[in-house]
């Protein structure tokens, strides 16, 4: 089914309107060599796939994986398996979302441009910043803009990044900065933290040339940093000369935290990065998420992304329209904040209907179930012989435990019992092979952690 | 008190902001009790509220969220001739597929063992667009086509880097015609590449200016082709082999695939590197503007380049992602790539196969060259006249240069079609003062006849009626907004 709907008099009436006698003499500029002389051969397609087989063929493909959130899910590691209001997926499943182009014809795009307004709007709530956008690819590259529109914006060079920020994360901040004049510096950690001392000096060694500096927090090791000190200490930084050293503070955070503790804005961050997918957004194997990015009034202009603006019509009615298009690559081409087109709209619907079902409250009792949860796990899990915690700082849902056998071995029990115990903080890039990287969520149940506990301390 | 509007048509009204009907206390959700012990939370850490979210009940927010979709175009209820954007219909058993409890409960760091159905898609995916791009290797890693264009320019600059490869570090300069997506010198500035514009002669490269243009310190021409002026490209021939007789390499920008896919293989045209909008050729919804995936396919010298992880089939017929690679250029992303985006894209490879795509894009051509040959006695086509065999790819511009000197401007002609439940082509690019039209193969003959009578009844009124027009459009939600006062004074974010 190729979903063409044209039928062979339609064909033959077409093509005598335009006064050819057969489809290929279309091509006539291509040359003769280049055109295939029979149909494509897909590798193990050998026929079109009918409307029943693909449905029996993607059945069959989904049943020979066992997703960890149908069983006893405590992955985390920058994807979180929360709850999701039924409304979220009736909604955003709307053809009329689904379908619908980028808002650049306003008038016919009033209702995807309200929601990218109302997302941004909560964005900047979350975030406790002044503007954010309509939403980037996901939070590595949200984390990666945030560094770039950094750089742009001071002018300087050397980019700081803590070391306990996620290792995707740190991989792709650096994929883009390479090829740049920029330079990658890993804070250095203590106790699983950034050491404040440690980024004292390497910004004094900076001599005013520090763009930014970026934590992450709740960081990999689902920890708590200290923003507020951090930051304090990134803005105070000076040139030789005594000039402010102008350092930007960038803050990578999880939405989902927000509801709980302190918001980037609140502990003197710039600008804001995070994925958003444990705001509504299933699991689906990595992607698409969402990135989020906010940031200070000041950078407005240089923000990335798309903006949706407050207007009015003719007659003096509120309506919305995309604005301040000179940043982005279609008007501006190679002076653009970014190069980014597409981005993640029906992501950013998801997540704007998200936090319009949950509200405050409801964002507040999910960031304090997983506290409690998590915390409730990590007392079960540490009082185990041969089990401890890894890092002695507060954490948020997420907290790091050391094995008596390696994480692998206990990974491989839970998939008899599906539970998925946690990640292997060797495979992440994070510790050792002893170590396990354990999230819980709102989602989880008592039975579910008291069933985690005991495989743990059946695995010795 | 606001206003109270008449009737139900919501279409006509304001529909007020989720912070406008918040009502303190009021929950859409709910969660079950916490059933384990508390723990003291740490107080310094706390926020002394919850971010001031929206406060609503669960059917004033279905209502609120159901509004807004009335007040949207979409391919689902609309018809949009969106040149280069490619908006073809969406089939439905592709976000079936999506929303399956197998797919989305998927963690992204699983083990590869638990996730084999979701490794063979992606694999199959992999083989199956670089079969139809005719290159040796594909990466499904980027986000969008911009993302794409980044991974795959990164890709170049790494392979000249590289001692044992290109060996050229100094090939910095990317040439894109003048003619060229935004994106393109965009992309170039974030890989610290220079970019310099080849000029267009009669919608086509210039082949002496290339000739000029290209030295030794050129890395790539990205070129797209067919071209934004809807026109294949047929001196692709000595385009490539200017570029490869310089050292240099031919890089595809694959927005208009849709021309080719099935017919012809970049890779035999002379592309060394693309990148595919799976949201274009393949069918993935545009969703009001993402999510994409900009998968990109290679030739093999840069293949050892790619971004990871890699999907790979080991010799026990099992699957597995590749985080290592030598040469890698690194991760672009987090995680495997726009997952839910490729599952459709497969999907839609599946339901096509080859003789699908080949009919997709001969379609697609048909219904291009239909459409201009049918409104070109009022909108004048300067590269497509069949008379003349000059005929288009799968899109074409008009210049209606006639009806612009009658006291319209092409934005009055785009708000009019609103009126008419079309969405208006894309507007002044390539080339100012042009509408480029593409109507994908999709449509039905009545859709594309009922686009042409309403264009034809616009120019009619735009001789009987100019200020119709002018003041379009009349039925849409709204009337022509103020985009100049909106970027004046950015309100960006709901006021209280």
């Amino acid at each position: 089914m190729d979903y063409i709907q044209l039928t062979p008099q339609d064909r033959e009436a077409m093509l005598r309107t335009i006064g050819v006698n057969k489809v290929e003499d279309l091509y006539y500029s291509l040359p003769e060599e280049y055109r295939l002389k029979e149909a494509l051969k897909l590798s193990g397609l050998p026929t079109p796939k009918s409307e029943l087989e693909l449905q029996r063929e993607l059945a069959e493909m989904a049943a020979s994986n066992r997703p960890a959130a149908a069983g006893a899910c405590f992955l985390g590691g920058g994807a979180y398996d929360h709850f999701i209001p039924t409304a979220v997926d009736a909604l955003a499943h709307n053809g009329t979302f689904t379908t619908a182009y980028t808002p650049y014809q306003a008038e016919a795009s009033q209702g995807s441009l309200q929601a990218f307004f109302e997302f941004q709007t909560q964005v900047c709530r979350i975030s406790g910043l002044d503007v954010a956008n309509a939403s980037l690819y996901e939070g590595a590259t949200a984390s990666a803009e945030a560094v770039m529109m950094a750089l742009n914006a001071t002018g300087k060079r050397r980019v700081l990044v803590a070391d306990s920020v996620h290792p995707h994360y740190k991989a792709v901040i650096s994929t883009y900065l390479s090829d740049l004049p920029a330079q990658y510096i890993s804070i250095p950690l203590k106790d699983g933290v950034v050491d404040g001392q440690a980024l004292s000096k390497l910004l004094e060694e900076g001599r005013g040339d520090t763009a930014c500096v970026v934590i992450q927090s709740p960081n990999v090791f689902g920890l708590i940093e200290d923003w507020t000190a951090h930051f304090n200490t990134t803005h105070q930084s000076q040139t030789p000369d005594g000039q402010p050293g102008e350092a930007l503070a960038v803050a990578i955070y999880n939405p989902t935290a927000t509801g709980l503790l302190k918001r980037p804005g609140d502990c003197g961050a710039d600008i804001a990065a995070a994925d958003g997918q444990p705001l509504g957004i299933p699991l689906q194997f990595g992607g698409p998420y969402l990135g989020l990015f906010s940031a200070r009034q000041s950078l407005l202009r240089r923000m990335p992304g798309r903006l949706v603006g407050q207007t009015v019509d003719v007659n003096g009615k509120r309506g919305y329209c995309l604005t301040l298009q000179t940043r982005e690559q279609h008007i501006r081409g190679a002076k653009a904040t970014s190069n980014v087109c597409t981005n993640q709209g029906l992501l950013a619907l998801r997540a704007t209907i998200y936090m319009s079902a949950m509200g405050p409250q409801g964002l507040r009792e999910v960031a304090t179930q997983c506290f409690h949860k998590a915390h409730y796990a990590a007392q079960q899990i540490a009082a185990l012989p041969g089990y401890s915690l890894a890092y002695s700082g507060e954490f948020f849902h997420e907290f790091v435990v050391n094995t008596p056998v390696p994480a692998q071995k206990i990974i491989d029990a839970g998939r008899a019992r599906n539970i998925q115990p946690g990640l292997s903080c060797r495979k992440l890039g994070i510790g050792s092979e002893n170590q396990l990287l354990i999230a819980v969520t709102e989602k989880r149940t008592r039975k579910q952690i008291d069933a985690l506990v005991s495989l743990l301390k059946e695995s010795r | 008190m606001n206003q109270i509007l008449p009737g139900n048509q919501l279409a006509q009204g304001i529909v007020p902001s989720i912070f406008d009907i918040s009502s303190p206390g009021a929950r859409a959700t709910d969660l079950p009790a916490l059933d384990v012990p508390e723990t003291a939370l740490p107080a310094s850490l706390l926020a002394d509220q919850p971010p001031a979210l929206p406060e609503v009940g669960q059917l004033d927010l279905v209502r609120h969220y159901t509004h807004l979709s009335q007040r949207n175009f979409s391919v689902d209820a609309n018809f949009y001739p969106l040149g280069s954007c490619t908006m073809k219909y969406n089939p439905k058993i592709n976000e079936a597929a999506a929303a399956m409890p197998g797919f989305t409960g998927l963690h992204p760091l699983q083990d590869d063992a638990d996730v084999q159905g979701a490794l063979k898609m992606l694999y199959d995916t992999r083989l199956w667009l670089a079969e139809i791009a005719g290159l040796h290797e594909v990466s499904l890693q980027p986000c969008a086509g911009a993302h794409g264009e980044y991974a795959a320019l990164k890709v170049i600059r790494a392979y000249f880097n590289d001692p044992k490869g290109g060996n050229q570090p100094n090939r910095k300069t990317v040439l894109a015609p003048d003619t060229a997506h935004g994106t393109n010198p965009a992309s170039c500035a974030m890989c610290g590449a220079n970019v310099v514009k080849v000029p267009s002669k009669d919608g086509m490269v210039d082949l002496d200016a290339l000739r000029s243009l290209v030295n030794e310190d050129t890395a790539a021409l990205m070129i797209t082709n067919p071209n934004t002026a809807g026109i294949f490209d047929g001196t692709i021939t000595e385009i490539a082999k200017i570029l490869h007789d310089a050292g240099a390499l031919l890089y595809l920008d694959g927005a208009n695939m849709n021309a080719i896919v099935g017919v012809s293989r970049p890779g035999d045209f002379g592309v060394d590197i693309m990148h595919y909008n799976t949201h274009k050729t393949f069918s993935t919804p545009h969703g009001c503007g993402g999510p994409g995936a900009g998968p990109i396919a290679v030739r093999d010298f840069l293949a050892p380049y790619l971004p990871v992880p890699q999907v790979q089939k080991a010799a026990d017929g099992t699957y597995y992602l590749e985080h290592d690679r030598e040469k890698t250029i690194g991760k672009v992303r987090s995680f495997a790539g726009q997952f839910g985006v490729l599952l459709r894209c497969w999907a839609y490879i599946a339901a096509c196969g080859g003789e699908g795509l080949r009919n997709v894009a001969q379609t697609a051509v048909l219904n291009a060259n239909y459409l201009g040959a049918r409104l070109r006695s009022r909108f004048a086509t300067p590269y497509f006249d069949p008379g003349a065999n000059k005929f288009c790819a799968h899109e074409f511009i008009t210049v209606p240069k006639d009806l612009l000197a009658k006291g319209v401007t092409l934005i009055d002609i785009a708000k009019r079609l609103i009126d008419y439940g079309i969405h208006p082509p894309t507007m002044h690019w390539p080339v100012h003062d042009c509408l480029m039209v593409e109507p994908t193969e999709t449509e039905s003959r009545a859709t594309l006849d009922r686009f042409v009578d309403v264009m034809l009844q616009i120019a009619e009124e735009i001789e009987n009626d100019t200020r119709t027009v002018n003041e379009a459009p009349h039925r849409a939600p709204v009337r022509r907004l103020d985009e100049v006062a909106a970027a004046r004074t950015p309100v960006l974010t709901h006021k209280r």
